[in-house]
């Protein structure tokens, strides 16, 4: 029985116990031995001794000599050395081989001589075990989860398949997976993820009424595989049932440019459909959508600021992400409340067998990251950011903080960080942000996970001045208060629970808040030559937070093979203040505004046949302020024409309840809010998707095309303008309501090359997105984000140990309103006034945006074969092109000045990354 | 067949990016010819329409340039006339009885191809404006206190039941001579404030760059002007940018009628 029990643990891990067996063998196998001859002799001989398969080329191998006596040391501790000593590296692949590699990217060419090797001694070991017995059971279901052998971490959107048969699935988000009407219990399942070995199980009799545990082993880094998916298609791959997904594995955004920060938004801006020329927001503006019609999920919770320093960064610490997916638009009932797109973000678990520990350093921030397995239910994953103030630091900062640019000669701008910053002081500021994740398995099929996000910008120039007796008769302090700061807290604690074979759910209580203040204020106290002290407080004070605490269960019932049901509910309490306190006593706004919502969704996956897959769905949502009750039908649909052609589909309806809220301030720069929408003046928008594609998939090559249609009803621009009459008095504060519609429709085109030693894509995007707000007149008119031509080509080579890459993105200008001329006339005080005639809203374009990033990166490598992290240099546009943000217009002497305030010019920088495992 | 496929999604793509590139777009740059008018219509002063163009935006010129030889009608509801133009760009017409409170008056001219109009009510003269103070002398001690900005000074009021727009015109006769603070900067010595649709108006040491007897004029006004008053584009960025409204049609500036209320000042 006990022989038993083990035999089924064997097979149970399937060819995982392979690898698992040679590194055993290295570990715990100690030699004691005195070697000299060449080295190919020394591999002969460890592996007839015991038993192990390696494979080397022997002609060169032969070359190295080798006199070394080994004390009763571990086979590992020998493989390294001689290894080392001779620069090669060794690696274990999941079948257990061992490959002796004097460069990474020679295990494709041992792995054929390996299989010639064998071959010719008609001794081809089975990578899978012959079935035990003939097969007993037939058409069942068999569930599994995919994880990764050695950190625990579970694999979600990895693909499973019955070998032989056109039957497959994927991981869920979990990790775990169902497959239906699997033929007999002697198949041989296959579990592959990309960056990741292929694994294999043999069913029997026993393993198909259990958990299946598919442990998978990184591949050794050589081949760039490429990271970003678009939607893909083929047998294997349920992604081909959705469109406009676009997933991404933080793990590789190394080889892409980054200027300081690898950054998950900003590689999602590289695919068509998503805007790539907002240097100023690293939010996603999604086929004609604005950022904050993109709703952000992490862990459950909802971020309301995506940005750091400016929108330069996303908000996002690559090192707590497992895993991205973008929704460009005609996405599922499961998400809500936005009108554009969804972006999902899952945090990391953390390493559940051993604890890891690295750092990434750039001229920019330091990120730290510790894994910890507290114990065998539970582990711990904490990240730590912070930005450094360096000198790349400052040059993003001054190019985004332009407030102190004033008059100088008109014409063009002054090059990046060239002249016009003037300042006195240097503000203190910096960012950082903070994720922990705690990971605690009840048992096999319940868990729980706590996610903690916390980040914040600050930027604080506060600073205390005396008086100087001889300015004034009077004494004192003055302290001045100036500080802005923004940021999010978010929390959700889940409960992930398997109830059977074919449900399981996810619960979540959730928690996120945002916050925005500036704040700048003169106080102190002043005291008079008789001896009368005073007090005084002046300034503004503009304070905005929301908290938003929820309530959700998703749920998944696989039904069989052809019906899979989502459905669950959802209650949200979202709480919005809003403050702008003058001198302390004139309150010019103070909002308090809150909202209760709640709902639920039910949507059925429906597969009749094996290529087509249907996806209709309803989401149901009460909304307190206005009480009324919204219904937003979705469908979905995609056709397999062949092994290569996939046709698909998606339409919807999409509501959102609140807005950010522009409150323009020339001088100060302006600042974004969140409002709720009421009964009132702030309507609840609305949006309609009408989506298709096609896509042509091969082993190595992916083109894909979609096209968009959406109208947007009820939209809302809502500005607070301080209008400000004559000097010295208190300035008004003037709220405007502007409800308006818009559309917008695109085609995009996507060429991918998917694997080589060149990979990388290229990308075209025709897109049109137009507004209508009456105050800016009837007709429709191009929206701020509108961009006719987006081209976008990324280019990533692999030689060796390196990797290049290389990102071109040009696209037509932004739209901006423009003076065409001015006039001035006389105010009945005998003063002037002079004013603009401005162009039709949006009438004009700047010129065209371009840049090119380049980047090289060399993998640092342990001896076994196992990346420990990268040295990279990347320089942002490198040919220093002027990309214009937006133009500024002053009067001086009655004549209009021009300014461009421009984006970003040539910046270099330095990444190291290092890894303790 | 790859090939083929590749070359003909290229091929499209190019097709698109000649099509969209011979599409020109419109700046509405027609505008750029309509007039500027220029008319206060106050009781007891003669009516005066001054005309002009628009400036290019280089133009360091304070006006721009005049516009001459036009047929200029204003109508008061019964009897339309004539305006005769005197000097080059500027339009009167002398008879002060024609301004007349409530009544309504319409502007009309052609220039060029356009019909250029406009639309005002004369609306009835201030009641009761008076000061609290007719002189207030800062000492040295005030002119310190960091609290000058929020201590009144003095208090302006009028009648006001019924919420009327008005403004307030400073207008110091010594000029720009004597700044209340080293600190003075460059703000004019002439200004207007706002009432917001109050009945009173309370004067602070900020209110004032200079010292000096002020003549300060209470305006009845429009809500046209109002909105012309408080809206400045004089320092905005090309995501800001709006029109200031005007209330002439076919044309830009503004054709307001105000009546006139007056009290001293003197701060020193």
């Amino acid at each position: 029985m006990k022989k038993l029990i083990l035999a089924f643990l064997f097979t149970g891990f399937g060819c995982t116990a392979f690898a698992q067996q040679t590194q055993k063998i290295l570990e715990k196998t100690n030699i004691d031995h005195f070697y000299t001859c060449s080295l190919d002799l020394l591999l002969d001989s460890l592996s007839s001794n015991y038993h192990l398969n390696i494979v080397f080329e022997r002609d060169s191998l032969s070359k190295f000599d080798l006199a070394e006596h080994f004390f009763n040391e571990s086979l590992k501790a020998v493989l390294e050395k001689v290894c080392g000593d001779n620069s090669l590296h060794y690696w274990v692949e999941s079948d257990g081989t061992i490959y002796i590699l004097q460069n990474t990217d020679d295990l494709a060419r041992l792995k054929q001589l390996n299989r010639l090797k064998q071959t010719k001694l008609s001794n081809i070991k089975p990578l899978i075990e012959e079935p035990k017995a003939p097969p007993m059971h037939y058409l069942f279901s068999i569930s599994g989860k995919v994880i990764d052998q050695t950190t625990g971490e579970s694999l979600p959107s990895a693909t499973l398949r019955i070998r032989n048969t056109n039957l497959s699935s994927s991981t869920s988000s979990d990790g775990n997976f169902t497959i239906f009407n699997v033929p007999s219990d002697t198949c041989v399942v296959e579990a592959s993820f990309s960056g990741y070995q292929t694994d294999y199980i043999r069913l029997n009799a026993k393993n198909i009424n259990t958990e299946l545990l598919f442990g998978m082993y990184k591949a050794l880094n050589t081949l760039n595989e490429v990271t970003v998916l678009g939607k893909k298609s083929g047998v294997m791959n349920t992604d081909t049932k959705k469109v406009g997904v676009l997933q991404l594995t933080p793990a590789s955004l190394d080889k892409l440019p980054n200027i300081g920060e690898k950054d998950i938004l900003r590689a999602f801006q590289l695919m068509p459909g998503v805007g790539a020329t907002n240097e100023s927001s690293s939010g996603a503006y999604v086929r004609g959508g604005t950022p904050d019609q993109n709703l952000v999920v992490f862990d459950g919770f909802t971020i309301y600021q995506v940005d750091h320093l400016y929108g330069f960064f996303s908000a996002f610490n690559s090192n707590a992400v497992k895993d991205v997916k973008l929704y460009k638009g005609g996405f599922s009932s499961i998400y809500g409340g936005r009108l554009s797109s969804v972006t999902e973000i899952n945090g990391k678990d953390g390493n559940h067998n051993e604890a890891n520990f690295g750092v990434d350093l750039s001229l920019l921030s330091v990120n730290a990251f510790a894994e910890l397995p507290l114990s065998d239910k539970s582990s711990l994953l904490m990240t730590f950011r912070r930005s450094y103030q360096g000198p790349l630091y400052d040059k993003i900062f001054k190019q985004f903080n332009t407030s102190t640019t004033q008059g100088g000669p008109g014409g063009g701008g002054g090059g990046p960080g060239g002249g016009g910053f003037g300042e006195s002081t240097t503000p203190a500021s910096h960012f950082y942000d903070a994720d922990v994740r705690y990971n605690y398995r009840m048992n096999k099929t319940n868990s729980l996970t706590w996610s903690f996000y916390n980040g914040a910008d600050k930027t604080d120039n506060s600073r205390a001045l005396q008086i100087p007796s001889f300015l004034s008769s009077t004494t004192g302090d003055i302290n001045i208060t100036d500080y802005t700061k923004y940021g999010n807290t978010g929390s959700s604690i889940k409960w992930f629970s398997q109830w059977n074979k074919k449900v399981h759910s996810n619960t979540y209580i959730t928690y996120s808040s945002y916050f925005n203040d500036r704040v700048r204020s003169t106080a102190g106290t002043s005291t008079d030559s008789d001896g009368n002290t005073t007090s005084f407080n002046s300034g503004t004070a503009e304070k905005n937070n929301l908290h938003d605490i929820g309530i959700k269960s998703e749920w998944e019932w696989q039904v069989n093979d052809m019906f899979k049901l989502l459905y669950g509910g959802y209650g949200n309490l979202q709480k919005i203040n809003y403050s702008y306190v003058q001198n302390d006593t004139s309150t010019l706004i103070n909002q308090h505004n809150s909202a209760l919502s709640g709902g639920g969704y039910a949507e059925l996956e429906f597969d009749p046949t094996s290529k087509l897959h249907i996806q209709p769905g309803i989401r149901n949502t009460w909304f307190q302020p206005t009480g009324k009750l919204y219904t937003e039908p979705r469908l979905s649909a995609s056709y397999q024409i062949n092994d290569h052609y996939t046709l698909k589909a998606a339409t919807g309806e999409f509501y959102q309840y609140m807005n950010e809220v522009t409150r323009e301030d020339i001088v100060n720069g302006s600042r974004s809010f969140w409002v709720l929408s009421n009964n009132s003046n702030i309507p609840v928008s609305e949006a309609k998707h009408y989506m298709a594609g096609v896509s042509y998939e091969n082993d190595k090559f992916l083109i894909d095309v979609e096209g968009y249609y959406k109208t947007l009803s009820n939209l809302t621009q809502y500005t607070i303008r301080q209008t400000g009459m004559g000097q010295g008095t208190t300035n008004t504060v003037e709220q405007d309501f502007y409800t308006g519609t818009g559309k917008a429709k695109g085609i995009e085109v996507l060429l991918q090359k998917k694997l080589g030693n060149y990979t990388g894509w290229l990308s075209y995007t025709l897109a049109d997105a137009e507004n209508k707000f009456s105050v800016f007149g009837n007709n429709y008119y191009p929206a701020d984000q509108d961009i006719r031509h987006e081209f976008k080509a990324i280019n990533m080579y692999h030689y060796y140990r390196w990797n290049f890459s290389a990102v071109f993105i040009f696209s037509t200008g932004h739209p901006y309103t423009a003076p065409l001329s001015s006039y001035t006339i006389t105010t009945p005080d005998g003063n002037t006034s002079t004013s603009f005639n401005i162009s039709g809203k949006n009438a004009l374009r700047y010129p065209d945006y371009h840049r090119l990033d380049l980047s090289a990166t060399y993998d640092l490598i342990k001896i076994n074969g196992n990346k420990i992290g990268s040295i990279g240099v990347s320089v942002f546009n490198v040919y220093n092109h002027t990309n214009i943000w937006y133009r500024e217009y002053q009067l001086q002497n009655y004549a209009a000045i021009t300014t461009d305030v421009n984006y970003l010019g040539f910046t270099p920088n330095i990444t190291l990354s290092l890894r303790w495992k | 067949m790859k090939r083929q496929l590749l070359n003909r999604v290229l091929f499209l793509g190019l097709v698109i990016l000649g099509l969209q590139a011979c599409k020109k777009e419109s700046t509405g740059s027609s505008t750029v010819y309509l007039p500027v008018v220029e008319g206060y219509l106050m009781p007891g002063h003669a009516l005066t329409i001054k005309l002009y163009q628009q400036k290019s935006l280089s133009d360091t010129a304070k006006y721009g340039a005049a516009i001459s030889g036009l047929q200029v009608y204003v109508s008061d509801g019964n009897t339309k006339v004539l305006l005769t133009e005197s000097p080059k760009g500027t339009y009167t017409y002398s008879d002060q009885s024609f301004l007349a409170e409530g009544k309504t008056y319409t502007l009309q001219f052609n220039y060029l191809t356009y019909a250029v109009s406009a639309k005002t009510v004369m609306p009835g003269k201030p009641a009761n404006f008076a000061t609290q103070y007719g002189s207030v002398t800062l000492s040295t001690t005030t002119t310190s206190d960091p609290n000058a900005s929020t201590t009144p000074i003095d208090k302006l009021t009028w009648d006001n039941p019924d919420s009327l727009n008005h403004v307030l015109v400073f207008d110091n006769k010594d000029g720009a001579d004597f700044p209340l603070s080293s600190f003075g900067g460059n703000r004019a010595a002439n200004f207007v404030l706002n009432t917001s649709r109050a009945s009173y108006y309370n004067l602070t040491q900020a209110t004032f760059a200079y010292y000096g007897h002020y003549t300060v004029v209470l305006l009845r006004v429009n809500q046209e002007y109002v909105d012309l008053v408080k809206s400045n584009t004089s320092n905005s960025t090309s995501q800001n940018l709006a029109n200031i409204p005007t209330n002439v049609v076919n044309g830009y500036g503004i054709f307001t009628a105000m009546q006139a209320d007056t009290v001293s000042f003197n701060l020193l």
